[in-house]
């Protein structure tokens, strides 16, 4: 399955902040334009309409009652008339006047200035007695547009700065508003079960995190409590089936030595007695199962081997030669393993009493380590059972109902629990089991 | 030599007084907290076996009363198996030696001996039967002066016989005395066959009487009746 592609928190909350931000700066900004062009049409035309009173006064055509003195009256314009910012131009022939007002932007040349500035043009008509003129009045509007032109050039900086502020702040404090959060995850990291040890209190005021660190904590309290049920279960296990378990083994016992017992009644005896060794050494071993399932061996320790696997190999060199086997050893002083002595142990003579019980003269047992790995192995006929099943529970080689069919799966589930792993090969003839550390670890 | 079991199932108790009091001792028992602790600060004894797994109290709190009241007397544990934490514990609190569940009472009485010499209560250093004589200290088995040629194994084997005379001790037994569970059973017997062959020729060869014999294809018996 792909991995999703995740995301900050604070990254989403600062994107969908800023688009919704970008948003209310871009409709600012078109509403404040908006305004601004309303403003400087207002203007303008108020500024139109004093030159368009001042030039139908011009042409005579004033309303009177408004004049404090009459002016003589001139005579009326024949040729174009330019004056600043305005131009009267006679017509000699009529035209539609339903057209009129009309407006335009253009440009101004200011040669003075040697500039270019835009204006905006009103050409109206103004019939008079003799003629009609068409009167065209410029008003610059450069600087009022300009200004409108600011509004968005102020705003575009000003929405850069804040998006930039916003994004540099989160960058900045995410770690500090994320500082309880990572604490806790931490403590929850670094938490083990079985250790009695209270979860660290995290100090903080954020709801969420005050909320997940309850959580975690109730949580943690459920999981202890049902691990220690687990625990004095598997404790309770052992003593209440191993008691009756002794009892009967004595009671055999003492029939095997009792001289009216008959040799008849030997059979029964004999079957009862070795049944009883069996359910006895499954019961320990299923419980110690369980236990290292549990986690109950954390005594980890640093163990250099070479001693160990001397001390196992001359138990068992005796019962070896008894069978002709040779044990060849290879011993790397430096190799180490991390691990509770006690599974060590249990999987040192697991491996070395496999090696013994299934072992054929056809050649030696070999135990090595090297820096990094241990290896076991002994000759023998191919397995006549499914090599992927070699590890699981109640599984052995054909052998007699005597052997429990759990060393191996003991091994292994050490193995597991211990960063380590347990691999078989059948190689020439010869059954191979290594040991190696699986996390880059010494082994 | 005074031992007191402390364990709570009757059955079980009894079995072991029977097997012990046949052996020698006199035995007293407690199957409760309560009454071990009363029986411990009331009396002396040589050797006290200890159950952890008593109903009424932490078998390991006994420890600690027993070393006070008589630190001399001998402490031997009975854990459940693979019980590493309480044994380790109960070592460290005093306890001699340790013991799991199920064991053979055969192997009870060899440990109890073993703490016994070792607190310097058994001023026997020697096991002497008829003809045979075995030298606790320097490991050596003579017949009549003779020093008999045994491989440690073969002695152990002859000790553990003598200790537990005329009693039947089964294969299991005797490969759980000698072995742990070092190797496979069913090797181990091969293994027993093998020692008893050649312990039983090499005493016959020095003039000793055949003492061992095998019992039902279960075990075998040192046996001074013949």
């Amino acid at each position: 399955m792909a991995k999703k592609r995740t995301f900050k928190l604070l990254s989403k909350t600062t994107l969908i902040y800023l688009i919704f931000t970008f948003i209310a700066f871009y409709i600012s900004a078109v509403i404040l334009t908006n305004e601004a062009d309303e403003y400087i049409d207002n203007t303008v035309e108020h500024q139109f309409s004093r030159v368009q009173h001042y030039t139908e006064h011009l042409l005579g055509v004033a309303d009177h009652e408004h004049d404090d003195k009459i002016t003589e009256r001139e005579e009326l314009p024949t040729e174009r008339v330019e004056k600043r910012g305005l131009t009267i131009i006679p017509l000699y022939s009529d035209v539609d006047t339903s057209r009129y007002p009309v407006y335009s932007d253009t440009l101004i040349e200011f040669q003075d200035l040697d500039e270019v500035h835009r204006a905006r043009k009103k050409t109206i008509i103004i019939p008079t007695d003799a003629r009609m003129y068409r009167v065209e009045i410029f008003r610059p509007i450069e600087d009022m547009l300009k200004l409108r032109d600011d509004i968005f050039g102020a705003l575009i900086p000003a929405f850069i700065a804040l998006a930039l502020g916003v994004v540099g702040f989160n960058y900045l404090m995410s770690g500090y508003f994320f500082r309880a959060y990572n604490k806790i995850l931490d403590a929850m990291r670094t938490y083990k079960i079985g250790e009695k040890k209270e979860l660290p209190t995290v100090k903080t005021n954020t709801t969420e995190f005050v909320r997940m660190q309850d959580l975690f904590r109730r949580m943690i309290h459920r999981i202890e409590d049902d691990y220690q049920h687990l625990k004095e279960y598997t404790e309770n296990m052992a003593h209440e089936i191993q008691t009756p378990l002794a009892v009967i083994r004595n009671k055999i016992e003492h029939l095997i030595g009792d001289e009216h017992v008959m040799e008849s009644h030997a059979v029964s005896i004999k079957t009862i007695y070795s049944e009883t060794n069996h359910l006895s050494k499954l019961g320990n071993t299923l419980n110690l199962l369980t236990k290292i399932e549990n986690n109950e061996f954390r005594d980890v320790q640093k163990i250099k081997t070479e001693h160990l696997l001397e001390k196992h190999i001359s138990a068992i060199s005796e019962l070896a030669r008894l069978k002709g086997l040779e044990i060849r050893k290879e011993l790397n002083p430096d190799h180490t393993v991390h691990l509770d002595p006690f599974l060590m142990d249990i999987v040192i003579k697991n491996l070395l009493r496999n090696a013994v019980s299934y072992g054929s003269d056809a050649g030696p047992i070999q135990v090595s380590t090297t820096e990094k790995s241990l290896e076991v192995s002994n000759a023998g006929e191919p397995l006549d059972i499914q090599q992927d099943k070699l590890f699981e529970r109640f599984v052995s080689n054909g052998k007699s109902n005597d052997s429990l069919g759990l060393g191996l799966a003991l091994v292994k589930k050490i193995c597991d629990s211990n960063n380590l792993d347990v691999k078989y090969r059948y190689d020439y003839g010869r059954h191979i089991f290594i040991v190696e550390s699986t996390n880059g670890r010494m082994l | 030599m005074k031992v007191l079991i402390i364990e709570d199932n009757d059955q079980l108790v009894q079995d072991i007084e029977r097997f012990l009091t046949s052996n020698g001792f006199v035995v007293e028992t407690a199957t409760t907290f309560s009454e071990a602790e009363m029986k411990v600060h009331v009396y002396d004894y040589d050797c006290t076996i200890l159950d952890l797994g008593l109903p009424d109290g932490n078998g390991l709190d006994l420890i600690s009363e027993i070393k006070e009241e008589d630190p001399e007397t001998g402490i031997i544990i009975l854990t459940a198996r693979d019980a590493v934490d309480e044994k380790v514990r109960g070592l460290d609190l005093g306890a001699d030696d340790y013991m799991t569940k199920p064991f053979h009472p055969a192997e009870l009485n060899a440990r109890i001996r073993s703490v016994l010499r070792r607190n310097k209560f058994d001023r026997t250093n020697t096991l002497e039967v008829e003809e045979l004589q075995v030298d606790l200290l320097a490991n050596e088995a003579f017949i009549r002066e003779k020093r008999l040629d045994l491989t440690r194994k073969e002695y152990d084997m002859l000790v553990y016989f003598m200790q537990n005379m005329n009693r039947v001790l089964t294969k299991e037994n005797i490969a759980e005395h000698l072995w742990g569970d070092h190797i496979d059973q069913a090797d181990s017997f091969d293994f027993i066959y093998n020692h008893i062959k050649n312990l039983r020729k090499k005493i016959t060869d020095s003039g000793g009487k055949n003492y061992i014999q095998a019992k039902y294809g279960m075990g075998y018996i040192f046996s001074t009746k013949h």
